[in-house]
């Protein structure tokens, strides 16, 4: 419910903090919107007109007061080859078609989905994040002057160097400055952000996008737009995540699915390329005090203001200033704990995490690295909860009936070792199967009893099961037994 | 079981919620269950950093950084509200308060108020938090939010409070100000004190009617006196709480939307703010 006093704590409870943190935050959006454009292949104008409407819309209808949304690297490497092939105006609709498919999951509550996304995978997701980003500047750095590279480190050494004089101003807009004044009065002949195309010198405009309205546009642009509504939702739910630990508070996550999706429908007409949650400028926002939607609002029309006013000296910015900023975001963004920690977790864990980042640096798509995760994480769980599973027999004094004792999880990955419990050789009158102590699971499980039991008659023996009803009542009341109260009691002995 | 929550804070007014306490609880024959909220210094607004850099595992140090800055902060924050506690248990039990229970909680103010009035007869709490010493004009901006959001009468101690000896009562005709009347009828909170109903509103007959109904229903268990004049409500109530010794002010809360006060402004919170004297708030 949105009351005064909700809304006067979701922006005016910090007002210095925030709109200091927005300005930072504004300050570092610009290289990186530009830095985001370069590597989807469009003009600068697009990312830095994203990156406007989506902080502003989200500051109004996102779930997670105090997260920065934008234009983000993480759509940028997906829409390179529509926008090749296409065109931007394609990239403008597919934007659109990202906002409706963001807004119809979160009426879906498809964030409940993101339970199932482990911590494996989420390190694999933001290392391969970082491993996108670094190699998206490549190109600025090979077959270039040495003068390009010695401005790289030059820019590095500003932003990691600065701070320890003054953490009262942004070191990378320092950077970028130092860089611009030195490149532009010494003439150096380094390319420079003008070079990438155009920039913008007006409010952008409300204009739906130049596509014929047909089944083929539709074909081209689904599937981009699925991926990019899924990796965006993916990064804002992860983010959102992280703001809520650092500033330990809670947010929510449907409302903040819906407006990813408004923010995203909007920017499309706008002119701008779709945008999410961003990690690394959270985080920045966080940091220099920012933690209300006033932060995000601050940062989205100080954005605007910067781009009117300083529109033309943009152009003279050396991309090598560029660069130094994206290799600090990839720095910033890489999880540098997890190789550390490769050694101390167990080994499926970092196959995951590995498998995510491999797959992701393969295909350029965050969506199939997750995916890819979120799968092998599962067969890893499957395969460790199907050792949970004990046979216990014995033989009657008289050597005639045998009785087996079943106690653990039973389900499609452990029927194999169900069936193999079983002598069916031994020569028996009466075989009981007491499953009382076991979980069947899934419909595979009752099959292999099944079996078991028919293959135990062929030889003559007759079987009796026990407890059926307790074991497959996990299966009967399905999703529902595990979380009501009682459930340890219902699932006891083990 | 019923009681009387008490809720107080670092503030001055601490003191005076006590004795409200203890006087509410005597008449009342009710336990007091003091509360006080730990209320933890937000790191994120504390420190400023405004480099814009991230460098090596940001995350985790920013992570780190926050939880140690809140960690010391809190630890400070419960030792000084066990003492605050522990002072004001005594001070309750000098007032002749044999059952007080404290209560130290965790999170928002207005939350965990809101969470424990579920059985309070009355709340009692400080014109002003510990936030807000030295704005002597203002009230604090929890107490609205508590009062608006609550459905219990809300005791508003002043800085200063002597033992309540007479009823100023704000009527204005309204659903909330026909509650307290019930209440004032009803409740032993008001045995045998002298009520005085003020109407700040135009002489004529329908007012003058609706000011002589009430006294009738007031006229068995009280000495009444009435007052109808013509002005600004929070001037001609001071003025008449100003001339009564031991004055409590009672009156209804909140009629209007937040949305109409934000713009025309509220007369209950300019009434807190303007009398100096313990303050009954009944929704």
């Amino acid at each position: 419910m949105i009351t005064f006093a909700s809304l006067k704590r979701e922006w005016l409870a910090n007002p210095r903090g925030d709109i200091l943190a927005g300005i930072v935050v504004a300050l570092a959006l610009i290289p990186e919107a530009i830095g985001f454009s370069i590597i989807a292949g469009v003009d600068p104008r697009v990312g830095l007109y994203a990156s406007f409407s989506i902080a502003v819309i989200i500051s109004l209808v996102g779930g997670r007061p105090g997260m920065i949304s934008a234009a983000t690297a993480a759509i940028a490497v997906l829409i390179l080859p529509l926008v090749r092939d296409y065109g931007v105006e394609y990239l403008f609709a597919a934007t659109i078609l990202m906002g409706v498919l963001q807004a119809i999951a979160g009426f879906l509550r498809l964030n409940l989905l993101m339970q199932y996304v482990s911590r494996s995978v989420i390190t694999g997701f933001v290392n391969a994040l970082a491993i996108l980003i670094f190699m998206a500047q490549l190109p600025e750095l090979t077959g270039v002057p040495l003068l390009t590279y010695i401005l790289v480190a030059a820019g590095l050494a500003v932003i990691y160097l600065f701070p320890r004089l003054t953490r009262a101003v942004p070191s990378p807009l320092v950077a970028i400055v130092l860089l611009t004044v030195v490149a532009f009065y010494a003439g150096f002949d380094v390319r420079t952000v003008g070079d990438m195309g155009e920039l913008p010198t007006a409010f952008p405009s409300f204009w739906p996008p130049d596509v014929p309205f047909t089944l083929e546009t539709l074909k081209i642009i689904f599937p981009y737009s699925l991926t990019m509504a899924a990796v965006g939702l993916l990064e804002s739910m992860m983010t959102a995540q992280i703001v809520d630990d650092l500033t330990d508070t809670p947010s929510d996550k449907q409302r903040e699915m819906k407006g990813q999706g408004i923010a995203n429908f909007v920017t499309g007409f706008f002119g701008g390329m779709g945008g999410c949650a961003m990690i690394g400028q959270s985080v920045i926002n966080v940091k220099s005090g920012g933690s209300t939607r006033l932060s995000t609002f601050v940062s989205g029309v100080f954005l605007l203001f910067l781009l009117l006013v300083l529109g033309p000296v943009v152009a003279i910015i050396p991309m090598a200033a560029l660069v130094a900023v994206m290799i600090m975001v990839s720095i910033g963004t890489f999880s540098w704990r997890s190789i550390r920690d490769i050694r101390h977790h167990p080994w499926q864990s970092s196959v995951v995490m590995l498998a995510t980042v491999l797959i992701t640096v393969w295909t350029h798509d965050l969506a199939q690295g997750v995916l890819a995760g979120v799968i092998l994480s599962g067969l890893f769980f499957a395969s460790k909860v199907k050792r949970l599973f004990t046979v216990a027999t014995d033989l009657s004094a008289d050597g005639r009936s045998r009785t087996y004792r079943i106690a653990g999880q039973v389900f499609f990955a452990s029927s194999e070792r169900f069936v193999d419990a079983f002598d069916f050789k031994e020569v028996l009158d009466r075989v009981v199967i007491d499953v009382s102590q076991a979980h069947f699971w899934d419909i595979s499980a009752v099959g292999t009893l099944d079996k078991a039991i028919l293959k135990f008659r062929r030889e003559g023996i007759e079987v009796e099961v026990i407890g059926l009803n307790e074991a497959s009542a996990s299966m009967v009341d399905r999703f529902a037994i595990h979380d009501k109260p009682g459930a340890e009691a219902a699932l006891g002995g083990h | 079981m019923q009681h009387i929550l008490a809720c107080i804070d670092a503030s001055a007014y601490a003191n005076s919620v006590c004795d409200l306490a203890a006087w509410a609880s005597r008449r009342l024959q009710l336990p007091v269950e003091l509360l006080h909220v730990v209320q933890r210094r937000d790191a994120v607004a504390a420190r400023h950093d405004l480099s814009g850099a991230i460098g090596l595992g940001v995350k985790t140090n920013l992570m780190e950084e926050l939880v140690q800055l809140e960690e010391s902060d809190a630890r400070l924050q419960v030792e000084r509200g066990r003492v605050l506690l522990a002072a004001a248990k005594q001070r309750l039990q000098e007032g002749g308060v044999d059952q007080v229970r404290s209560l130290h909680r965790h999170g928002g103010i207005v939350e965990t108020i809101l969470e424990r009035e579920a059985d309070a007869r009355v709340v009692v709490i400080g014109k002003r938090g510990a936030g807000h010493e030295f704005a002597s004009d203002h009230i604090g901006s929890k107490i609205e939010r508590v009062v608006r959001a609550s459905d219990r009468p809300i005791l508003i101690a002043s800085r200063a409070v002597s033992e309540p000896g007479a009823i100023v009562f704000a009527f204005d005709a309204s659903k909330s100000a026909n509650r307290a009347l019930e209440r004032l009828v009803n409740s032993p909170l008001f045995t045998g004190l002298p009520v005085h109903i003020v109407m700040a509103d135009s002489e004529n007959a329908v007012h003058r009617q609706a000011l002589d109904d009430a006294a009738g229903q007031l006229r068995d268990s009280h000495e009444v006196r009435t007052t109808l004049r013509q002005g600004k409500p929070e001037t001609v109530i001071a003025d008449i709480v100003d001339q009564t010794p031991g004055a409590m002010l009672m009156m209804g809360a909140y009629g209007h939307s937040p949305l109409r006060t934000l713009i025309v402004g509220s007369t209950t919170t300019a009434m807190i703010r303007t009398v100096h004297v313990p303050v009954l708030l009944v929704r």
